[in-house]
């Protein structure tokens, strides 16, 4: 249902996070380890391979109330699994022209390759798509605070 | 009229084929019919007009159930186009199928925007130029993200959750439906999911939609769902040079995994 919602100050957003086993969750895993900081408001959901993240998980996260969906995999050529991030590049592309089209705020689903030993630049990734959701607001599927 | 059905009896009669998907006009109706050597008498009934129907559909379930036959069936362009599509998924036998096309009119290309209104050859209808600007999208396409959100939200909540645009889409062919999975879509509740179920749809219509507009038509809640699959194919065509049924060599970009042709500078914009 749509809903006219007004940006409370101190919103905090929901995003969940499709980290690949081998890269993304790796580079989270390496943050956690140095003690990064950062923001508290990503739940991860570790998946083998950013191919396996069919459109309908993220349309699902999103149906749900996900004010933000981030898929973290390997970089371009170092996939595990050789080229499952083809795939996932290509659905990511589609889908968020889909959600533009249909009025929904595309950037609230961001794609990046964040390998194994950048535990540094994960944390600047939530860091950074945190703060971009929080100015976007909550999502207009949200029925639940 | 009498060109098709001189064409449909001679590829019956030099047994060309064994049966023949067409129209068949019925208590003043037409309606899908399959014309074969047994039934030539009927047809002085078989038409061919504006009206549409999903004969590819018709088709494949003849197919699955008669592998052996060869059968003909009367192609629109967008049925032709579907035809390449099925034929590259593997779900007919192109030695087993033989089309006889029809150019459409002016005026059913007009209010189809197609971009192509004739196959590759054709028996009755003059050739028309196809619309390469689609009035549908431009006027989304007008629309501030507020007011396309409120438009889409609102078509979506009329929907009744009928699955007729599934059912009637020639290119849906998959025997376990994701629309129908519990965990995705769940029971019980109308609108629904929305947005979820209808850009779900429009996800699986990647590489697939031929536009032939039949999902529109059967929507009992005028829901414009030809215009989120016109847009899929934009998409389509502007991110991986791909046109629906367009070749009859080279799989869909979902469906074939080939070479990185994106950066995520093109995805993250």
């Amino acid at each position: 249902m749509a809903k006219e919602v007004e940006s409370a100050a101190g919103f905090e957003p929901k995003i969940i996070a499709f980290l690949c086993n081998w890269c993304s969750y790796g580079g989270a895993d390496l943050a956690g380890v140095s003690r990064l900081q950062y923001p508290a408001n990503t739940r991860t959901i570790r998946v083998m391979c950013t191919a396996t993240i069919s459109p309908h998980h993220i349309l699902k996260a999103f149906q749900k109330g996900a004010d933000g969906v981030l898929v973290g995999g390997c970089h371009i050529g170092d996939c595990h699994y050789i080229k499952g991030n083809y795939m996932t590049i290509k659905r990511v592309a589609i889908l968020k022209e889909l959600l533009r089209f249909t009025g929904f705020q595309e950037d609230r689903l961001y794609l990046d390759w964040i390998s194994s030993a950048e535990g540094v630049r994960f944390a600047e990734v939530i860091r950074n798509f945190t703060q971009k959701v929080k100015e976007l607001g909550p999502s207009h599927l949200r029925t639940t605070y | 009229m009498k060109t098709m059905q001189a064409r449909v009896r001679k590829l019956l009669e030099e047994k060309t084929i064994d049966g023949f998907i067409g129209l068949k006009m019925e208590h003043g109706h037409p309606a899908p019919f399959m014309f074969s050597r047994e039934n030539l008498g009927e047809m002085e009934t078989l038409v061919v007009g504006d009206v549409r129907y999903p004969l590819n559909k018709v088709l494949l379930k003849v197919a699955n159930q008669y592998p052996e036959l060869t059968l003909g069936v009367m192609v629109r362009g967008c049925d032709e186009r579907g035809l390449t599509e099925l034929l590259k998924w593997n779900q007919l036998h192109r030695d087993r199928v033989v089309p006889v096309g029809i150019a459409c009119t002016r005026e059913l290309a007009d209010s189809c925007e197609c971009y192509k209104p004739y196959p590759s050859d054709w028996v009755v209808g003059e050739k028309t130029e196809g619309i390469t600007k689609s009035k549908r999208l431009q006027k989304i396409e007008g629309m501030d993200q507020k007011e396309r959100l409120g438009y889409w939200l609102n078509q979506f909540n009329k929907c009744i959750k009928c699955y007729g645009c599934r059912d009637i889409c020639p290119m849906c062919f998959c025997e376990v439906c994701s629309l129908e999975d519990r965990n995705f879509i769940l029971t019980g509740k109308l609108p629904p999911e929305n947005p979820t179920f209808h850009l779900s749809r429009a996800v699986h219509m990647v590489g697939r939609c031929i536009d032939c507009g039949l999902c529109e038509e059967a929507c009992p809640s005028d829901i414009p769902v030809r215009t989120l699959y016109k847009k899929i194919n934009e998409i389509v065509k502007e991110y991986f040079d791909y046109r629906t049924g367009e070749s009859s060599e080279g799989k869909s970009p979902l469906n074939l995994l080939g070479e990185v042709t994106l950066e995520l500078s093109d995805v993250n914009k």
